[in-house]
């Protein structure tokens, strides 16, 4: 995540360490929460040129803020079970960190909150809410109040976890992890 | 200065009670308003305290307190009521009809009023955000000479409010109009005899109507600290000369966003304007007599 932090500008670091913050789930821990079923994962980092990242936005709509991306290959028996990737999004007042696992075909499998840090808005953390991106290809609309509920006091960090599901989706399209 | 110091200290105290209290309408800027509104059912407390200073000549200090409770009606309707206070210190300067002479008094209750925000679209989720914007006040203090004057308003305004880069940078901007429906009492037996004799204190009902604008830009620069810069063009009219005063005031402000609260500075210089009628005393290249060079505003923000 170093390349990811290193996009923030800390003139001021000394003072503005956050004063809250909630770790809900470690990257094993949402491994297992995703791929109960896998019997290791394979940690394959992707560098992405600024050719993928074009793509990247030109398929999602989205900016990609980084050109490392943290992805893992679950495997059963020798099989690809999927894809997990680690992401960070912006919230209200710190980044969300969250991990999406993808089926080999391009469907979204499970998203895990693993760091949030806001006032209203937890909702992303919401099973429920969540679900609502489960089956999602990059094909759907990704649009709240439409194929998502829109979260009430947290409509930005909704927004943004929503987006980066969809951007996730790219990302697996552009580096070939589509079978 | 001595009142007002103590001013703060009460306010400040104010301040660290509430602090145990747990964001939604967080103010990134210290005048502009954002469009976005309270969630449904909960509500927040805001404490806001302006410093005006400085016009150019004699002694002016005032202090303005606005103490706010809001909630959220729907997810969509905020509706707010709120105190005021102030505290003055002014000491050589007499502006005809307008400032008649020395006071000063610690801080005091000069009015309440109410709030309403109605969310249209939200900047989140409908990429651009408007909202409607309505503030009745009531007043019982002059908030420049600091005396009695009973002011009845009306305040519409339209709140623009865009994110980018997925809402690191903000940028919002407000349209505004407001009635005033005022009236002065008049000055005591002992403060007409320190007056010249031509001294003009009109203590009839006066109508004013003032247009507003003002745009701000806030970046996120690290977790929870956003700097940015905001604009307010002020412009009153009245019946007899039209277009009476009118200023420009800008400056930088710095914001902290916190699980449990918020905070917002602002320091606002006036850039240009002018007031009318004149005045032997103060500069016209400013509007003086009824604002300041400077001001500095903090508002903390308290959900729960």
């Amino acid at each position: 995540m170093k390349n990811i932090h290193s996009l923030w500008l800390l003139p001021v670091a000394a003072i503005v360490s956050p004063v809250y913050a909630a770790d809900y789930l470690t990257v094993e821990q949402a491994q297992k929460a995703i791929f109960a079923d896998a019997q290791s994962f394979e940690a394959r980092p992707a560098k992405l040129t600024s050719d993928q990242q074009d793509k990247i936005k030109s398929l999602s709509g989205l900016r990609q803020r980084w050109d490392t991306q943290q992805i893992w290959r679950a495997v059963k028996n020798g099989k690809t079970l999927g894809w997990f990737v680690v992401d960070e999004v912006i919230g209200k007042h710190e980044f969300i960190t969250y991990a999406v696992g993808l089926s080999p075909d391009g469907h979204v499998l499970g998203v895990e909150i693993m760091t949030y840090r806001e006032t209203y808005g937890g909702g992303v953390r919401n099973a429920i809410w969540r679900q609502h991106l489960v089956g999602k290809t990059l094909a759907d609309p990704f649009k709240l109040d439409e194929d998502v509920p829109n979260i009430s006091g947290g409509t930005l960090s909704s927004r943004n976890v929503m987006d980066g599901v969809k951007r996730v989706l790219a990302i697996q399209k552009v580096l070939n992890l589509v079978e | 200065m001595k009142t007002s110091h103590r001013y703060v200290v009460v306010a400040l105290l104010g301040l660290g009670f509430y602090a145990n209290v747990a964001s939604a309408d967080e103010n990134l800027f210290g005048y502009i308003k954002g469009v976005e509104v309270m969630p449904k059912g909960t509500y927040e407390l805001d404490e806001q305290i302006t410093y005006r200073g400085d016009k150019g000549v004699g002694t002016y200090h005032a202090w303005d307190n606005k103490t706010e409770l809001e909630y959220g009606v729907t997810d969509k309707f905020e509706a707010a009521v709120y105190v005021k206070a102030q505290a003055i210190n002014t000491k050589n300067i007499v502006v005809d009809a307008y400032i008649p002479g020395n006071e000063t008094y610690g801080p005091k209750l000069s009015g309440v009023g109410a709030e309403f925000k109605y969310m249209f679209l939200s900047p989140a989720k409908d990429d651009f955000g408007l909202a409607g914007y309505l503030d009745l006040g009531y007043s019982w203090l002059d908030p420049h000479s600091g005396l009695d004057k009973d002011i009845y308003s009306v305040e519409a305004k339209l709140l623009a409010q865009k994110y980018f880069m997925e809402g690191q940078l903000v940028w919002a901007g407000n349209l505004g109009i407001e009635s005033t429906y005022a009236r002065r009492a008049p000055l005591s037996a002992d403060r007409q005899a320190s007056l010249p004799v031509d001294y003009d204190w009109p203590n009839h009902n006066e109508m004013e109507v003032e247009l507003s604008a003002g745009t701000g830009l806030s970046y996120r620069f690290a977790p929870n600290w956003s700097i940015g810069g905001e604009a307010l063009y002020e412009a009153e009219y009245e019946t007899v000369v039209g277009q009476e005063r009118w200023s420009v005031f800008a400056g930088p402000n710095i914001h902290y966003g916190g699980e449990k609260f918020w905070v917002t500075l602002t320091a606002f210089h006036q850039l240009k304007g002018y007031g009318h009628p004149g005045s032997a005393q103060l500069d016209d290249s400013l509007q003086l007599i009824e604002r300041t060079k400077d001001e500095v505003r903090l508002k903390v923000g308290f959900d729960f």
